[in-house]
């Protein structure tokens, strides 16, 4: 922690890490149950994340401290995730193609009417 | 402390300085298993000028086939002799008749690549610099993991190690080049009896200790930049090599793990036949693989220009971070814009990571993405430019003082500037279609990293020679090492760069002269040409070795403690620096580059000499500083 | 001559070093699991084939994750109890930490052990049948009648191939006439008969016969390619002889006619008879009511995910059981997770034969090789094993062999607990992405 930690700082800590244990497990419950749940399209891929993104972020900001730390940290935690992010962000668009998308070969108008604007 | 600090020659009289030293290490742990900063940079130093040698060793049997295809090459049955009956199996296998077989050109190749980049380069510019000077210029006793870095290195030489034990293994080195595409690099030595045991696995088992070598050592870099500054070294004060060494470390950081996983992938496609990078239907030549397919070869290139690209700025940033201490020394000016430049490499270092796809525009990739790459690559020459610049500017008005390592730095500039210029062009997918894997990349690139970044290692060797041993490397020797080098540098690479306009494919294992002659007669006397420029290169390279030879014990000794009359914390430490580095605590008073500042009538004011009428600091903690 | 803040943190930064150190780590790490998860949605998303969803065991899976959040806990506890200088207690909360580190890995090697166990073959038509060798043995390749051997002399060591070899104590003549066996003496005459040639022909004295385990998983696989005539191992040794009565037995355990055209005329119904085709049609029709019942207007079959309910059919409930569905409701679902965990209903399924050369276009044990899923499964929880076994080598050694510290430098120790809790936190947050991206979507 690096702050001046004293003894009974620690110890007002100890029962929210177990709240935060006992609020993971039930979102890990939840997780189970509601993959077994259709949700339709992506949508189950959303809910998904969206609930281990939360719980994820319980452990980085509770048991990692991430909630007061030093803006050094920050600074370079910023930047990872701005890259991971970027990963993730390109790799998915690395799939998509302007070029394959319906109607973008055939032009929407005539070609005898598009010209004639010029 | 003064300025005109005098040399201590010998380090032991200062007793007091260590206190904590109670017993002198043996001889093992002090050169070989040390975790002395200083000794751990002079390491992957030598290491790295071998790897270079080595490197360069391939491509000289490469350029002979390029040049002369299907005749014997000189010498090469005399090396194999010196082997015995084994050399000589060696070479039927390899080099039947000393007539360099295609296998043995595509070994070469994607090793010359490999050990350029990732065992020469690197270690050199940014772990043996970065170490070595790095510590010292930030008034540190030491990284703040020794043992870390120690591990560092060992990792490094285990992958190296293994790198060039792979060329004695049944199936020679990796030989798809040294981006090692799938699935050609998946499916080359695929069908053995052991996937373990070949050049191809060896080649990604390396990577994997190399990775990990450079992961743990960028840790430490960082670390040590932000926590063990002297006092009063703000981070505004911290010279531009630090800032590009803080910069490098961050791309080696988040850079190198995806690659990381590519090699991982590849492995476990190669070894438990899966398929991530290999694709369904896959037929090479009349081989049917017993593979599952729908896999992507598409997604070992993200993965691997994800690093390489950030990898290219890997290479030039340590030279840029030499070059910059260099020239203001030389020049007796300051570096000029050194806010702008650190900025400028903040800049560099993000963007780079967004750009790795202008490798990939044949690759059949969207032309949403090929539009969004193009965009970046374009933007990323700004703060290249930027850098180049301000060095440039730095010059104007200087009194520059010639010596061997400002000949260096002073051609690095031109000589990157052809690099980065002959990349625009490739930036645009249009103009890409026609000159990718040509010979005019091959030229583009090596500019950028030869005559560039190997000139600013150059530089470095003999700027910091005296630091390391107490003794100069011999000016003209290092003349005689300069001029030939740049013009061998430019008869090799400028060529280069008509050849590929002329069509000039850079995988020809006989340069264009049989299979391709049509598009190629007219310009075949070009690989002659380069091929005789590079012998040449390898000749100026003898007086380089020499002068560092004779150097070590035979050199001019110094005379001062500061020889070129710096201002950077490195020269304040006695000569050679001992264990702990400074015989005071080195507390700095103002910027990195105080060379003839105006109103004080001075020469150079070194950044840890104290102020006149200051009070001496009390001895605390260092002041904050936000 | 010491680094400063090893233990104190510097004033301006506010950090000690390890703690910037272990920082940057995991800012690596992010990246390395950030590149193994691109990794993972660019070959989902590029994926020619269904990708696999709940085919994992489920209920081990979640239990693995309550393990990793307790462990996750009592770690963060550990440190706190160090701070407030409570020895006793941060030695219990350690100690069970790392016993939840061990019990992951235990839970793991069982999850991977079933994996090697599931066979899974992709019949010419496009139908997946999934089961198990009767016998959770081998898969063998039968010559009779081997007589002429082009034996590779470039590897030293033919133990696979005498191996395979049934035949006791076998005996061979050499072109220049010489008549040796294959122990290391008679290797040396053949070496020195063969010279620089890659290989030797070789005559057996008496017709051999050969055994060789056709592995699915390519470092115990030896066999390059076979036909009826011959077989060659992946070093070069060729063995002529006669391919003796091909089949391999499957215990069948899942049916997936989801690729298949007409999915009436499945291989599936030839293999195990027309008595599953019906049960197939029950099963398939009773998912159908249940989506109509919901829904009434959509075509169910544009949703994938009755697809792959309605197109494949666990085999092994043993009868074309109508109740078969997603489970419901909390008591139905842990009543499926208590199946799951403890039943060995597996070994219930039909036993069918197939001919290796006739009916199959590609099979594999559930390993890196069957698809690209099971590449990235177990790259993905391989590494990650790696790093819950790192963790647990660092927690111990600060439990077992750090203990002095704690009289001497107490504060030292709890910086490098946290250090260590860090990374273990950061363990648990990659399997809180696992877990469901692996198992549950």
């Amino acid at each position: 922690m690096g702050h001046d930690n004293s003894h009974d700082d620690v110890s007002s800590h100890v029962k929210t890490y177990l709240k935060i244990g006992v609020t993971l497990i039930v979102f890990t419950v939840i997780t189970v149950a509601i993959s077994f749940i259709d949700f339709g399209g992506n949508n189950n891929m959303i809910v998904g994340m969206a609930v281990a993104t939360f719980k994820a972020s319980l452990v980085c900001l509770i048991f990692m401290h991430l909630n007061h730390e030093r803006p050094l940290i920050y600074k370079v935690l910023v930047f990872t995730v701005v890259l991971a992010i970027v990963l993730f962000t390109l790799f998915i668009s690395a799939h998509g193609d302007p070029l394959k998308d319906e109607g973008f070969e055939a032009p929407a108008v005539p070609v005898k009417t598009a010209t004639a604007h010029h | 402390m003064s300025a005109a600090a005098t040399t201590h020659d010998d380090h032991h009289a200062h007793g007091g300085d260590h206190a904590h030293d109670h017993h002198e290490p043996s001889f093992l742990y002090k050169y070989i298993f040390s975790t002395d900063h200083k000794v751990i940079g002079v390491q992957y130093g030598i290491a790295g000028l071998l790897f270079l040698l080595f490197g360069f060793f391939l491509m000289m049997v490469m350029r002979w086939t390029i040049a002369y295809p299907g005749q014997p090459m000189p010498g090469l049955e005399l090396v194999a002799s010196l082997f015995g009956e084994w050399g000589t199996y060696q070479l039927e296998k390899w080099a039947p008749g000393g007539v360099v077989s295609p296998d043995l050109y595509n070994m070469f190749g994607a090793m010359h690549g490999t050990i350029m980049v990732f065992m020469g380069i690197v270690p050199l510019g940014f772990a043996a610099f970065g170490n070595f000077v790095m510590p010292l210029q930030i008034g540190a006793i030491d990284m703040a993991f020794p043992k870390l870095n120690a591990w560092s290195f060992w990792l490094f030489f285990i992958g190296g190690a293994m790198m060039m034990l792979s060329f004695f293994l049944p199936t020679g080195a990796a030989q798809t080049g040294w981006t090692n595409y799938s699935p050609l690099a998946t499916t080359t030595h695929y069908i053995v009896k052991n996937t373990f045991m070949t050049g191809q696995t060896w080649w990604l088992l390396a990577m994997v200790f190399v990775i990990s070598s450079s992961l743990l050592g960028s840790v430490n870099f960082i670390t040590t930049l932000i926590n063990l500054r002297a006092k009063g070294l703000t981070f505004m004060r911290l010279p531009f090599f630090c800032w590009a060494m803080l910069v490098t470390s961050f791309l080696l950081l988040l850079a190198f793990p995806p690659l990381e996983v590519a090699a991982i992938l590849q492995v476990v496609d190669r070894v438990f036949g899966s398929s991530v990078f290999l694709p369904t239907g896959l037929v090479a030549g009349t081989n049917h693989f017993d593979i599952s397919g729908g896999g992507n070869p598409l997604l070992y290139q993200h993965l691997f220009w994800f690093l390489a690209h950030p990898e290219v700025y890997v290479l030039i940033l340590p030279a840029f971070a030499i070059i910059s201490d260099i020239i203001p020394v030389n020049a007796r000016r300051p570096l000029w814009g050194h806010k702008l430049m650190i900025y400028a490499a903040l800049t560099l270092g993000f963007l780079s990571f967004i750009v790795w796809a202008h490798h990939m525009y044949l690759t059949g990739m969207g032309t949403m993405m090929s539009t969004y790459f193009q965009i970046t690559t374009v933007m990323i020459s700004v703060p290249s430019v930027i850098l180049l610049t301000c060095l440039m500017i730095s010059l104007w008005g200087g009194s520059i003082r010639f010596n061997s390592q400002m000949l260096f730095a002073s051609a690095f500039l031109p000589m990157f500037g052809i690099g980065g210029l002959t990349g625009l062009p490739l930036a645009f997918a249009f103009i890409d279609l026609h000159l990718h894997d040509t010979y005019y990349v091959i030229g583009h690139f090596h500019y950028v990293v030869a005559p560039g970044t190997i000139f600013a290692l150059f530089a470095g060797v003999y700027h910091w020679f005296p630091k390391i041993t107490g003794r100069y490397m011999n000016d003209t020797l290092g003349k005689l090492h300069f001029w030939p080098s740049l013009i061998f540098m430019n008869v090799i690479f400028g060529p280069m760069l008509f050849q590929g306009i002329a069509g000039f494919h850079r995988r020809w294992y006989d340069g264009g002269a049989m299979a391709f002659k049509n598009t190629t007669q007219d310009y075949l006397w070009s690989n002659e040409l380069i091929s005789f420029g590079a012998w040449g290169l390898a000749l100026a390279q003898i007086f380089f070795i020499v002068n560092v030879w004779i150097s070590i014990k035979g050199g001019k000794k110094i005379t001062s403690d500061n020889p070129w009359d710096a201002t950077t914390l490195e020269w304040a430490t006695p000569t050679p620096p001992p264990h702990g580095n400074f015989t005071f605590e080195p507390v700095v008073y103002r910027g990195p580059y105080e060379y003839n500042p105006p109103g004080t009538g001075r020469e150079f004011i070194p950044s840890w000499e104290e102020p006149a009428g200051t009070p001496a600091p009390a001895p605390t903690e260092a002041k904050s500083h936000h | 001559m010491e680094i400063p803040y090893t233990v104190t943190a510097r004033p301006d930064t506010g950090l000690w070093n390890a703690k910037i150190g272990v920082w940057l780590f995991l800012a690596s790490e992010v990246m390395l699991f950030g590149g193994l998860f691109s990794s993972y949605i660019f070959l989902r998303l590029g994926a020619d084939y269904h990708w696999p969803v709940h085919v994992l065991n489920v209920p081990w899976g979640f239990i693995n994750t309550l393990v990793l959040i307790g462990s996750s806990v009592t770690v963060v506890m550990a440190w706190a109890s160090l701070k407030m200088r409570k020895w006793g207690a941060y030695k219990v909360y350690m100690a069970i930490t790392i016993a939840c580190a061990l019990a992951f890995l235990w839970i793991k090697k069982n999850e991977y052990t079933d994996k090697v166990h599931h066979i899974a073959v992709k019949t010419k038509d496009g139908t997946i049948i999934e089961g198990h060798f009767p016998d959770h043995g081998k898969h063998w390749i039968n010559f009779d009648n081997v007589t002429s051997i082009k034996l590779s002399t470039r590897e030293s060591d033919p133990e696979y191939f005498l191996e395979s070899c049934t035949t006791p104590s076998p005996k061979f003549t050499t072109p220049a006439g010489k008549t040796v066996s294959l122990d290391d003496a008679g290797l040396a005459s053949i070496r020195e008969e063969a010279g620089k040639e890659p290989s030797i022909d070789l005559k057996a004295a008496t017709p051999l016969t050969f055994k060789v385990n056709n592995s699915p998983f390519p470092p115990f696989n030896t066999i390059r390619s076979y036909n009826d005539s011959m077989l060659s191992f992946k070093d070069g040794t060729v063995i002529n002889g006669k391919l003796t009565d091909y089949k391999m037995t499957l215990q069948v355990t899942r049916v997936d006619v989801r690729d298949v055209a007409d999915r009436s005329k499945s291989q599936a119904w030839t293999l195990m008879g027309a008595g599953w085709k019906e049960a197939f049609e029950h099963h398939e029709h009773q998912k159908l009511e249940h989506a109509k019942e919901h829904n009434p207007e959509a075509d169910p079959y544009k949703n994938p995910d009755f697809v792959r309910h309605a197109l494949t059919m666990e085999v092994h409930t043993a009868k074309p059981d109508p109740s078969h569905h997603a489970p419901e409701g909390v008591g139905e679902l842990l009543q499926s997770f208590k199946d799951t965990l403890f039943s060995h209903a597996e070994h219930n399924g039909p036993v069918i034969t197939l001919d290796p050369k006739k009916d199959i276009a590609f099979w594999s044990n559930w390993l890196p090789k069957w698809n690209t899923y099971f590449a990235i499964y177990f790259t993905l929880t391989g590494l990650h094993g790696l790093h819950v076994l790192a963790g647990a080598i660092v927690l111990t050694w600060f439990l077992v062999v750090d203990t002095k510290r704690f009289k001497n430098d107490p504060e030292h120790l709890a910086n490098r607990v946290e250090t260590g809790g860090l990374f273990w936190h950061f363990v648990d947050l990659v399997w809180i992405f696992l877990f469901p991206l692996l198992y549950l979507l």
